[in-house]
């Protein structure tokens, strides 16, 4: 492996922060499930790294499962907005207060 | 020993007397409540039973030295054993041949009286149930059982005094009667757990053999004493407790004369009687029964002095004579008191069952009334009342005067023969208002003041007609009461050495003191009876008593010295005011405040939670990514 694994960790966790910031900053509904995502996907690189890094294929497998469940989340939580969306006309999540 | 049939035959004969009233109550209120002929049949044949037994004891028992016990264990606690069952002593013995004799009597004549009255099977029962409670209260070897028995005759009474429900004065009366002896009890019961503590049990003959010196110390018994005289005052209506007794009348005439009588009264001085040698362990206490009596004895004379009502004036009299035979028993005369309450229960009885019979007939409680509407009519029952307002006010050959005898005697011969002095004055007024009734009645229409056009107005007897039939019934025990009044006085001597353990008890005192107080006492009843027969028999009477002439005396009697008003006084001032308010405040403070407190902060715990949740979802989402850190950097440190 060319690239150090200490730099791949590196990006993973600035990735990671990045999609955290996106996702507790941003007002809009799509930049959460957007910044979520974006969390996955650095966990997705770490997990590669770790595997190319110890020669186990176990990590690689678990992406796989990330993929999986990253799509669902997608599909579910875009189907959720688009609901939401219809119901309150707008992405801001100060308006789910119905629990209250 | 040998097995004498007496022997045998005691126990067997006790369950039987005392039991079969029970079991008559029973069958009667379970089966036979819609046929009152079964009913009263029953009742009657149960309380011959008890009569029978009671005269078979007596006789087998007569002269008996120590008493006998039949218990069985009934209740064991710790090193408390409370044993139920039967104490067979000549004072019990004496007791339960009374309140049998007098239940049969009362029994018989209320086949008369209560005849087509809707409950009649129901009055049997509650008689039967009264009979069963005070039979048993004789015979109780403990003050537990006692004090079982002493409730269930207040509660019989209850039930009786109201026994015509439909009347609101009646249920009334019943609830005063049961509210006030209830007072008492509470002071009972706590001298009995007061005796319980320090005396170990609660058997009445090692409660009467206890002496001072036995570590039971003096203001322990004088305190323990006084509370157990406090239930006797609720029971006999003596001073602070006396006014249920005369609204006690209400219930159905043959009630009264068994609950002035044999029962329920009685039945506190019974356990004076019964506690006799206890009580005597602190002269402080007995000086206070001395006055309670004596107060309450003067007090109900008076208030009998201007009563129109016959039955409320035998109800004063009771209170009266019972403040007697307190007095008697106070001052240490232990065979006067229960002597006075053995001729008591006979010529009290009869009294009450001779005006039930004018009641009956002319359904009216007025004297006056009576009087005008030709009451001496019925002769022998008059001739009966004569003989026992008589035995009430003294005269010599009469059973009252050789009791009352023996309790002046007593209070001679007691800590001080100052307490005569009020016993006389008794006297003299017991003799005024008892001939005062009999001169009411017997001589109308000497004046114009009858009041005949009123009674016109109200034609009662198309309502209380009397047949023939029922009018033998209930003259029938007339009859026998008044020979019992006329000869009973003559068994004062057997039955002296019977109480007092065949010894005895020699004349102590100097024949001349006590034949001067006899003859004072005579010559008072006499000037009583005197003046009633100036004020209301001779001819031109005016027929006013001496204190109706007062106005303020005559309302202070007639009020019952105010009585109930201070009790009414002292409910609004104590009972409302004080511990109702302090209740109320309880109730809306700590009751309501708790409950309202457990609710609010139930709410106010729902609202804490869940701010956690209403929040915006992303602060939820950075407190989530705040404890995964600290979890985290928790792994490296």
């Amino acid at each position: 492996m060319i690239v150090p694994f200490g730099h791949l960790l590196i990006l993973a966790g600035i990735l990671f922060v990045i999609g955290l910031f996106c996702a507790l900053a941003r007002r809009s509904l799509i930049m959460i499930l957007l910044g979520v995502e974006i969390m996955l996907n650095a966990a997705a690189i770490a997990f590669v790294g770790g595997s190319l890094h110890w020669h186990d294929m176990e990590g690689q497998t678990i992406v796989l499962f990330i993929a999986a469940v990253a799509a669902t989340e997608v599909s579910v939580g875009l189907a959720m907005i688009v609901h939401v969306f219809r119901k309150t006309g707008s992405f801001d999540p100060v308006l789910f207060d119905l629990l209250k | 020993m040998a097995h004498s049939p007496c022997d045998i035959w005691t126990l067997p004969a006790l369950v039987t007397g005392t039991g079969a009233p029970f079991v008559s109550f029973l069958c009667t209120m379970i089966f036979t409540r819609r046929r009152p002929r079964l009913s009263c049949g029953l009742s009657i044949g149960a309380v011959s039973i008890s009569f029978a037994a009671s005269l078979f004891l007596l006789v087998c028992h007569w002269g008996m030295e120590a008493p006998i016990h039949h218990v069985g264990r009934w209740l064991v606690s710790s090193d408390v054993n409370v044993p139920f069952g039967f104490l067979v002593d000549p004072l019990s013995l004496l007791m339960l041949a009374v309140v049998s004799a007098i239940c049969l009597l009362v029994q018989i004549y209320s086949l008369g009286y209560m005849a087509e009255d809707p409950g009649f099977s129901r009055y049997y029962a509650f008689m039967s149930l009264f009979a069963w409670a005070m039979m048993s209260l004789a015979v109780s070897p403990n003050l537990l059982q006692l004090y079982i028995f002493w409730e269930l005759v207040g509660l019989s009474s209850y039930l009786l005094i109201g026994f015509w429900y439909e009347k609101f004065s009646a249920t009334q009366a019943g609830k005063k009667a049961f509210v006030m002896t209830r007072a008492g009890d509470v002071l009972f019961f706590m001298g009995v757990l007061l005796v319980l503590v320090h005396a170990g049990n609660l058997n009445i003959v090692e409660i009467n053999g206890i002496r001072g010196a036995e570590g039971y110390s003096q203001t322990i018994a004088a305190l323990s004493a006084i509370l157990i005289f406090g239930g006797i005052v609720g029971k006999s209506a003596q001073f602070p407790l006396l006014t249920w007794l005369p609204d006690a009348m209400e219930g159905p005439t043959p009630v009264s004369a068994l609950l002035h009588s044999a029962t329920m009264v009685a039945a506190g001085v019974y356990l004076f009687a019964r506690l006799f040698p206890f009580f005597s362990l602190s002269p402080a206490a007995m000086s206070l029964f001395l006055a309670i009596g004596t107060l309450s004895m003067l007090l109900a004379s008076t208030m009998a002095m201007v009563s129109r009502d016959i039955k409320r004036v035998w109800a004063y009299s009771t209170i009266s004579q019972l403040g007697f035979m307190i007095m008697g028993l106070a001052a240490g005369g232990y065979f006067a008191g229960v002597f006075h309450l053995t001729t008591h229960a006979a010529f009290k009885a009869l009294l009450f069952l001779c005006s039930g019979v004018f009641i009956h007939h002319f359904g009216t409680n007025d004297i006056f009334k009576l009087g005008a509407e030709g009451s001496t009519r019925f002769k022998t029952p008059f001739l009966c009342l004569v003989t026992a307002a008589g035995a009430l006010a003294g005269v010599p050959p009469l059973a009252g005067f050789f009791s009352k005898e023996a309790v002046m005697g007593a209070l001679l011969e007691g800590s001080s023969p100052l307490w005569l002095v009020p016993a006389l004055v008794g006297v003299f007024l017991t003799a005024y208002y008892a001939f005062r009734v009999i001169f009411v009645i017997g001589f109308p229409g000497r004046s114009a003041q009858t009041p005949t056009a009123q009674s016109r107005l109200f034609p009662s007897e198309e309502v209380h007609g009397i047949q023939a039939a029922h009018y033998r019934v209930m003259v029938g025990p007339l009859v026998v009461l008044a020979f019992v009044t006329l000869f009973l006085g003559f068994a004062q001597g057997s039955l002296e050495s019977f109480l007092l353990g065949g010894e005895g008890r020699s004349q102590g005192h100097s024949g001349a003191v006590h034949g001067l107080v006899a003859a004072l006492a005579l010559s008072l009843a006499g000037a009583g009876a005197g003046m009633a027969w100036w004020e209301f028999g001779r001819k031109g009477a005016t027929r006013k008593g001496l204190v109706e002439r007062i106005p303020a005396l005559y309302r202070l009697f007639s009020e019952r010295w105010y009585l109930d008003h201070i009790y009414r006084f002292l409910m609004d001032r104590l009972v409302d005011r004080g511990i109702s308010v302090l209740f109320l405040q309880n109730d809306n403070r700590v009751i309501d405040g708790t409950i309202d407190g457990l609710g609010k902060g139930t709410a106010e715990g729902g609202r804490l939670l869940a701010l956690l949740q209403q929040a915006m979802i992303q602060y939820r989402l950075m407190a989530a990514f705040a404890v995964v850190a600290l979890l985290t950097a928790s792994l490296f440190f």
